[in-house]
């Protein structure tokens, strides 16, 4: 008795939704299948789509950036070995070459993630001095983010001259 | 900034005691009444006066081949370009627009009215006739030269304009600064490199910044503005295909952040249809804009413009919000349905033609690799490895990533324009070294952001201190106060000499910025190609001019109508300065033409002697550096030309000319190799 009550129910609340419904796909198909088929009950919801906060966007970014400028593309193309290596001509044994030498437009997987890496850190050294220099904080996080920034920066930068130096022996001469 | 006038005035005044009176009177009143400008025309005049400057630097930075060669053309598409600029200012525009080349692809000859982006050309012959009229005495050649160094002078003017829409005048300014020395532009618009870049990529920032302008302002005639810059750009260059894809990209990205305004409904409108009508006058364009799948997105986002107006209007109309979720669901559904149907009939019929070998490497880079061995041969087509993006960026790119922050820390219309282009073109530039032009107005203004942000923040830091010292002494003292004062007191001379120090950080950054740049623009980017310099036996300075005496012997000593057979990098440059027909050249419009001329030239002598009779060639031009190490010569491409012809006549196998898989030219090479032509 209870289970003929309770569908005698929603077949009157479906009838009164269908007939506030200016549906026309929903009104064919109340009319085709399901007026012989009996729909089951469901609870299910639709998935709601929420936009995500921007620093979640910015932070998705900073990693496409990261793959992007250590030559992800490349690597996928060009298919260069992780690391090279070259034979000692004295002794005849292998060593690790880490930067393709000879041209501006090549590079070893590794030097490319490494190189990367260190754009990365230079950037967030900026971000985190500004961070630091916001005022709503305690003032020793506002001096461990700005002593972070600087010597982010710093590392970041002069690691970057070092990699550039070695790979292009001419460089600023 | 007023103590410190009124301690300038005091020091004149104490000065001007000892004098005699008239003439102190004078003096002081002379000094006082010149110097003491308001602060806003202070501000106006360092503006101007640095904007003034970075305009010359510009200039000048990117004069160094001229100093140190001659004044000519480099390259060789430059060389097509001057060719048909000097076309056009013999004869004129008629005649020009309606060119049938015979002197090029010699059977097939080429429409060069309605296969070239006629912009380049245009413009350098408007400035001509323009100096012309104002009585200068000048050589198109010269103007030829200098075209794009004065538009990359523009370039940063429009860059100023656009950092001020997008933030502020002082990231405009710093905006400017940088855009006026990146190598990753100078190497592309150097003195002498005649080339569709140099303007193109004026045109592209300042479509890019009418339109940002046109969407912050809803104005109509802004947007009708930035619709004119879009022509020009169309006119100018192949690459408007990234404006037309980026700004529906950029619209549909706002429409989902919820940002749809009249403002960017009048804006997009506009500037789509009354681009779209312009850009069809350029015969090479054509209907393209209705027919290629490369342009459907502007098409689909401007359909879906107008559903999203009507929504609203029917929002506006109707009062029952449940009626409307309803009637929003059905709508939007139906008309991406509609839309969807509308692209498959389109595609399956064939009226829309798919993606083009070109742009489609881009989204697949692998594609290029496998399937089209003449994109895949172009060295500026490769992708981009570390080392070039910071010999092109330097400390640009730490800065970016910092601006993006800033960015998306203070979201607008127009700051969510500028993080697009940025990423977008970001990627390109990773895909093909050559897109690395494209990146850098994007990059430069991003990381202009940082820097005057971060220097916004220090100076702040140096000023509020002085501020609240000052008002902390001059008002009473309280408890409360007198702690905070002592507070701030212990901690003020600190961080005064910490934002100083920063301060002192960041211009060494930049000047090691700006000493990079004109190294990389000194060593890298100022060799002419036709024009080759070596270092002699004992460390001298050997210049080569080879290839011009080349093409002066032949247009000396051959006769008028003779056909010369070269591999196509050549072609331009022998019918520019050798005035003789040429079977193929840069154009590679036609792809089996070239793989004759490569199964020609990889041949056995009496296979390729039938293909070269076929052809009517009378002479040969190969290129051979081996005596000065001269590395790009033919020699080096031949493998090119046998894997071009392969692609075409299957009779060429590559491995018939490698010699256990390796590329050897010297006795022990390949028999076929010793023998062909």
């Amino acid at each position: 008795m209870a289970p003929k009550a309770e569908a005698a129910q929603t077949l009157a609340s479906q009838s009164d939704a269908s007939q506030s419904s200016i549906d026309p796909l929903f009104h064919i198909l109340k009319i085709f299948p399901y007026s012989i088929i009996r729909p089951p009950r469901l609870r299910l919801k639709l998935p709601s789509f929420t936009l995500p906060s921007p620093m979640t966007v910015f932070a998705l970014v900073l990693l496409t950036y990261f793959m992007v400028v250590s030559g992800f593309v490349y690597d996928v193309i060009v298919e260069p070995p992780g690391i090279g290596s070259t034979q000692d001509p004295a002794t005849g044994s292998v060593r690790p070459v880490v930067f393709l030498p000879g041209r501006v437009n090549g590079q070893y997987i590794i030097e490319g993630l490494s190189s990367g890496f260190m754009f990365v850190l230079g950037g967030m050294g900026f971000v985190l001095l500004d961070l630091a220099l916001d005022k709503n904080r305690a003032k020793s996080v506002k001096v461990s983010y700005a002593s972070a920034g600087i010597s982010s920066i710093v590392i970041a930068y002069i690691m970057s001259m070092l990699f550039i130096r070695i790979k292009i022996p001419g460089y600023l001469r | 900034m007023v103590g410190k006038t009124e301690s300038q005035n005091g020091a004149v005044k104490a000065t001007a005691a000892p004098a005699m009176n008239l003439e102190s009177d004078l003096f002081s009143n002379f000094s006082f009444k010149s110097f003491k400008l308001k602060t806003k025309q202070q501000e106006l005049l360092l503006r101007v006066s640095i904007l003034g400057l970075v305009y010359i630097l510009a200039f000048i930075t990117r004069l160094f081949s001229v100093l140190r060669y001659e004044s000519m053309i480099h390259e060789f598409d430059p060389y097509f370009n001057y060719r048909t600029t000097l076309f056009l200012t013999e004869k004129g525009f008629y005649e020009f627009w309606n060119w049938f080349d015979s002197e090029s692809w010699y059977p097939l000859g080429r429409i060069i009215g309605g296969t070239l982006y006629p912009g380049l050309m245009v413009t350098a012959a408007f400035i001509y006739w323009t100096l012309r009229f104002l009585r200068f005495a000048v050589h198109i050649r010269e103007v030829c030269v200098l075209t794009a160094p004065f538009f990359a002078s523009n370039t940063t003017v429009v860059a100023y304009f656009f950092g001020k829409e997008i933030w502020d005048s002082g990231a405009g300014l710093v905006a400017a600064a940088f855009i006026a020395i990146c190598p990753g532009y100078i190497s592309r618009s150097v003195a002498g490199s005649y080339d569709n870049e140099g303007v193109a990529i004026f045109a592209l920032l300042l479509t890019f910044y009418l339109f940002v302008k046109a969407v912050n302002t809803g104005s109509l005639a802004w947007a009708l503005a930035s619709a004119f810059g879009y022509f020009y750009m169309v006119s100018a260059w192949g690459g408007y295909v990234f404006i037309i894809n980026l700004i529906p990209l950029y619209v549909l990205v706002l429409l989902i952040t919820g940002r749809y305004s009249m403002r960017l409904y009048v804006a997009y409108n506009c500037m789509y249809v009354l681009g779209m009508l312009l850009a069809m006058q350029i015969r090479f364009v054509g209907f393209q804009h209705v027919q290629s799948g490369e342009h459907m997105a502007a098409m689909g986002v401007f359909f879906l413009m107008q559903v999203f107006y009507f929504l609203d209007w029917v929002k506006y109309m109707l009062s029952d919000t449940k009626l409307f979720q309803a009637f929003l669901r059905i709508t939007v559904t139906s008309a991406i349905a509609v839309g969807a149907l509308a692209l498959g009939v389109g595609t399956a019929s064939g009226y829309i033609s798919p993606w083009t070998g070109r742009f489609y490497s881009l989204l697949d880079p692998t594609y290029a690799k496998d399937n089209i061995p003449i994109i895949a041969s172009v060295s500026e087509h490769q992708p981009t490895a570390w080392s070039s993006f910071m010999f092109d960026f330097h400390i640009l790119l730490f800065l970016f990533p910092a601006g993006l922050y800033f960015c998306f820390k203070k979201l607008s219309d127009a700051t969510i324009f500028i993080v697009m282009y940025g990423l977008t073109s970001m990627y390109f530039a990773g895909v093909m070294v050559r897109l690395i032009l494209v990146a850098t107005p994007a990059v430069c203004l991003i990381s202009a952001i940082a820097v005057s942000a971060t220097i916004k923040n220090l100076t702040s830091l140096l000023r509020t201190k002085s501020k609240t010292a000052v008002a902390g002494s001059s008002k009473g003292t309280g408890g409360s106060k007198a702690s905070s004062k002592a507070s701030f007191d212990q901690s003020q001379p600190f961080q005064k000499n910490g934002a100083i120090a920063l301060l002192l950080g960041a211009f060494y950054l930049l000047s090691k910025y700006a000493t990079h740049c004109t190294w990389v623009t000194s060593e890298a980017y100022s060799s002419p190609s036709i024009v080759l310099a070596a270092r002699g036996a004992h460390g001298n300075r050997v210049i080569f001019d080879d290839y011009r005496e080349a093409y002066f012997w032949l247009r000396q000593n051959t006769p008028p109508d003779a056909k010369v057979m070269s591999w196509w990098d050549y072609g331009y440059q022998i019918t520019a300065m050798g005035n003789r027909t040429v079977i193929v050249d840069n154009n590679t419009w036609n792809n089996t033409h070239i793989a004759t001329v490569g199964r020609a030239m990889s041949s056995y002598e009496d296979e390729a002697y039938e293909i070269m009779r076929s052809l009517d060639v009378d002479y040969v031009l190969v290129v051979f550096g081996g005596v000065t190490g001269y590395s790009s010569d033919d020699i080096n491409k031949f493998l090119w030309m046998v894997r071009i012809g392969g692609g075409v006549f299957p009779v060429i196998k590559e491995p018939d000319y490698l010699v256990n898989g390796d590329y050897r030219v010297d006795k022990g090479a390949a028999p076929k190799m010793l023998n062909c032509l």
